[in-house]
């Protein structure tokens, strides 16, 4: 195991320090990934902020005024949408953040703050974003203060708000006589003040005031209810583009450990290298698995260093993480197989980084390297089957967006795996076959 | 040491070893000459076991046929192409090849130590191998054979392209690893290396054993005889005989062209070489 361990490790570092390898195994597709995920519209959570779809369901002038402000807000990128069905679904395809709803009634509430009401916001919000909830519940409170705020400096509007809570209050039958003679007390105290506000008002000539009054003129009470509520994404959509490209993007970190590893066995039977390890006291078969294992585990940094990434600074939600293991541990089984292919197959360098890459490039490009599998119409789908670059992409996007069940997991790791004996035996016996030769 | 039992081996149609025998004693320099498509790295290859024979049998002595891993444990091999992985530097490639030998911790550290320092690369160990001129190389390809610390060595054209300084430091030391008892096949082209370094030499062409014996056992055998070689100006007169006074005396006698020169030649391997598998080019 030693020398297996040694062989794998070597051509591991020999895999970092070869810039041009290192460049097309782990840079280029890291830069594809990010570039893609782009162009097919990324961005998730990140830098345009909070995606907002609101619903006005009372189109009266306070949902008018908070709307306005919410498109006005810093952090939130907000779109309207006709119906709240629209604006659920944009939240369960990851196309919104959360969807914001202003119900049916809440111009009546938003009038009847002193009778009892509260302007009652509802949102629904991906549970796995609790943080952007958080921030879009303190946003929704301070813009329906602001609301309150802009009603209570309207001292004719305010005079409108503190008439209908007194007939409230005189309608009302279960109510004490204490307490009615308190809340009738508390009005007549807010309706001074706002006698007192409109005289200042008048008596001010500059409009400046104005604003230091919308400004100074508060009261602290919660004149808004934000009812969050989790909505649960569809498993079986990308809840953004990286969750399509870095897929894409571990196709060609593949092909990238591929080439490399092909490119570099044929290079140590020209440099004599491969002639030296063959004198060693270590079997024919213990090369070859170093060769292999250094492969899968090149295979393996790839694709957990563009996952890491993916999931770390991209919003990419990896669902099953122990299907993900899976995907990950047989495209790596099957592409060692592919390299086992090439190096069985091409017998020189340039073979090797001529005609094997070019025929890797090919199996990349039709198996989701250009065209993601999601996005290629189903004939193209049926022929990117003969790749195996096609397979890895539809377990990786199983683990992650697809919803794949351990059984349906089960279909794209048999046939990588597959892929990865047959090509290793076919390898070997065609390295036996040339050696003899 | 090594044994080699009337092997043979062919590819396709093409016989490239035809029945060749012979035995390496423990602790000689023995050298393997032969031009170009002679058959010598078919027959290296056998001896360090890469390659089977069709027929025939390889033994090293005691232990049995280099085609079992074990047996090429006791075997160092330096080949003529550079095996070395040049983005890696000295030390790691020793320390690489080290482990794939089954060594490890302190005794790895102090072989790759010790043959740094038999190479003469010790400043340089810690340095990328692409950046080291033929000679360092080929020393450092040398210092990989010997990592392992094994009695035999084979070492196949060690000093093929390098400078002067490089070939001599290689040179001595095979003349220690000669002192230390060490068991080295040589091959090489250089046919004054050879005369200068091994006990017993094989001349093999066309894949058969043609001669073998001491450098002087062969001049005497194939050398012919000393060669007179009397420079009248320009023109340069070769006559071969045991005795020269009397050619000599003739070339001095008046009437004929003056004598500017002369000069006796005496067989060496070169012409032991030259008279077994001929003058003409082999590309």
């Amino acid at each position: 195991m030693r020398p297996i361990l040694a062989i794998a490790m070597k051509d591991l570092r020999l895999l970092v320090r070869d810039k041009g390898a290192a460049f097309f195994t782990f840079i280029f597709p890291l830069a594809l990934a990010i570039f893609f995920g782009m162009v097919f519209g990324g961005g998730g959570g990140g830098p345009s902020g909070i995606r907002v779809a609101l619903v006005v369901e009372d189109p009266g002038p306070a949902a008018a005024a908070l709307a306005a402000d919410l498109a006005k807000a810093t952090g939130l990128t907000v779109t309207t949408m006709g119906t709240r069905a629209e604006g659920e679904t944009a939240v369960r395809r990851g196309k919104a953040d959360a969807c914001v709803v202003l119900p049916a009634g809440f111009q009546e509430q938003a009038d009847n703050i002193f009778a009892g009401q509260s302007m009652r916001i509802e949102a629904r919000v991906d549970p796995r974003r609790q943080a952007e909830a958080g921030l879009l519940t303190g946003k929704l409170n301070e813009l329906a203060f602001v609301q309150m705020s802009r009603g209570m400096t309207d001292t004719s509007k305010f005079t409108g708000m503190l008439d209908r809570a007194r007939s409230s209050i005189a309608a009302a039958k279960g109510l004490s006589p204490q307490r009615r003679l308190l809340m009738g007390a508390l009005l007549d105290t807010l309706g001074g003040l706002n006698e007192a506000q409109a005289r200042l008002q008048a008596d001010a000539e500059a409009p400046a005031g104005g604003a230091e009054a919308a400004s100074g003129g508060g009261f602290t009470w919660r004149p808004v209810t934000v009812d969050v509520q989790p909505l649960r994404p569809e498993d079986n959509t990308p809840q953004n583009a990286f969750e399509i490209s870095f897929p894409q993007g571990i196709v060609w970190g593949l092909m990238g450990c591929v080439v490399g590893f092909g490119v570099s066995m044929a290079s140590e039977r020209t440099q004599g290298t491969l002639m030296r390890l063959s004198a060693a006291p270590i079997g024919r078969h213990q090369i070859i698995l170093g060769k292999a294992l250094g492969c899968f585990l090149a295979c393996v940094l790839v694709q957990g260093l563009l996952i890491l990434m993916g999931t770390v600074a991209f919003g990419v939600h990896i669902r099953q993480p122990a299907l993900m293991g899976l995907a990950v541990v047989s495209s790596s089984l099957g592409f060692v197989g592919v390299m086992m292919l090439m190096i069985g197959l091409m017998r020189t360098e340039g073979a090797a980084s001529g005609m094997g890459r070019a025929v890797v490039l090919i199996l990349a490009m039709i198996g989701g390297g250009t065209i993601p599998l999601a996005f290629m119409p189903p004939l193209l789908q049926k022929v990117s089957g003969i790749s195996p670059f096609s397979w890895s992409t539809l377990a990786v996007e199983g683990a992650v967006w697809r919803g794949f069940t351990l059984g349906e997991m089960l279909w794209p790791c048999g046939v990588l795996a597959g892929i990865g004996l047959a090509g290793f035996l076919i390898g070997l016996m065609a390295m036996r076959w040339a050696d003899r030769g | 040491m090594l044994t080699l039992h009337g092997i043979r081996k062919r590819f396709g149609s093409t016989v490239a070893v035809d029945g060749v025998s012979l035995s390496v004693k423990r602790g000689e320099v023995f050298g393997l000459l032969g031009p170009n498509g002679a058959g010598k790295t078919t027959t290296i290859s056998m001896a360090i076991g890469l390659l089977a024979p069709d027929e025939g049998r390889v033994e090293l002595e005691g232990l049995g046929a280099p085609t079992d891993p074990r047996v090429r444990a006791h075997i160092g091999v330096a080949p003529q192409a550079l095996a070395l992985y040049d983005d890696l530097s000295a030390e790691e490639n020793l320390r690489f090849f080290g482990r794939v030998y089954g060594l490890g911790g302190a005794a790895l550290a102090g072989r790759v130590a010790a043959v740094l320092e038999g190479v003469g690369l010790s400043p340089r160990g810690r340095d990328r191998v692409k950046g080291f001129s033929g000679g360092m190389k080929r020393r450092l390809n040398l210092a990989v054979a010997l990592l392992h610390d094994p009695p035999m060595l084979l070492l196949d054209e060690p000093t093929a392209g390098v400078d002067p300084q490089s070939r001599n430091n290689i040179l001595e030391l095979v003349g220690r690893l000669r002192a230390e008892g060490r068991t080295v096949v040589y091959t090489t082209h250089y046919m004054e290396e050879a005369e200068r370094l091994c006990d017993r030499v094989a001349v093999i062409d066309h894949g058969r054993l043609l001669a073998l014996g001491t450098v002087g056992e062969l001049v005497g055998a194939h050398g012919g005889r000393p060669t007179l070689a009397l420079h009248h100006g320009e023109q340069v007169r070769r006559i071969e005989t045991d005795d020269p006074v009397p050619e000599i005396a003739r070339a001095l006698a008046p009437g004929g062209p003056p004598l500017t020169g002369l000069a006796i030649e005496r067989p060496n391997l070169e012409s032991v070489f030259l008279h077994l598998t001929g003058r003409s080019l082999r590309d």
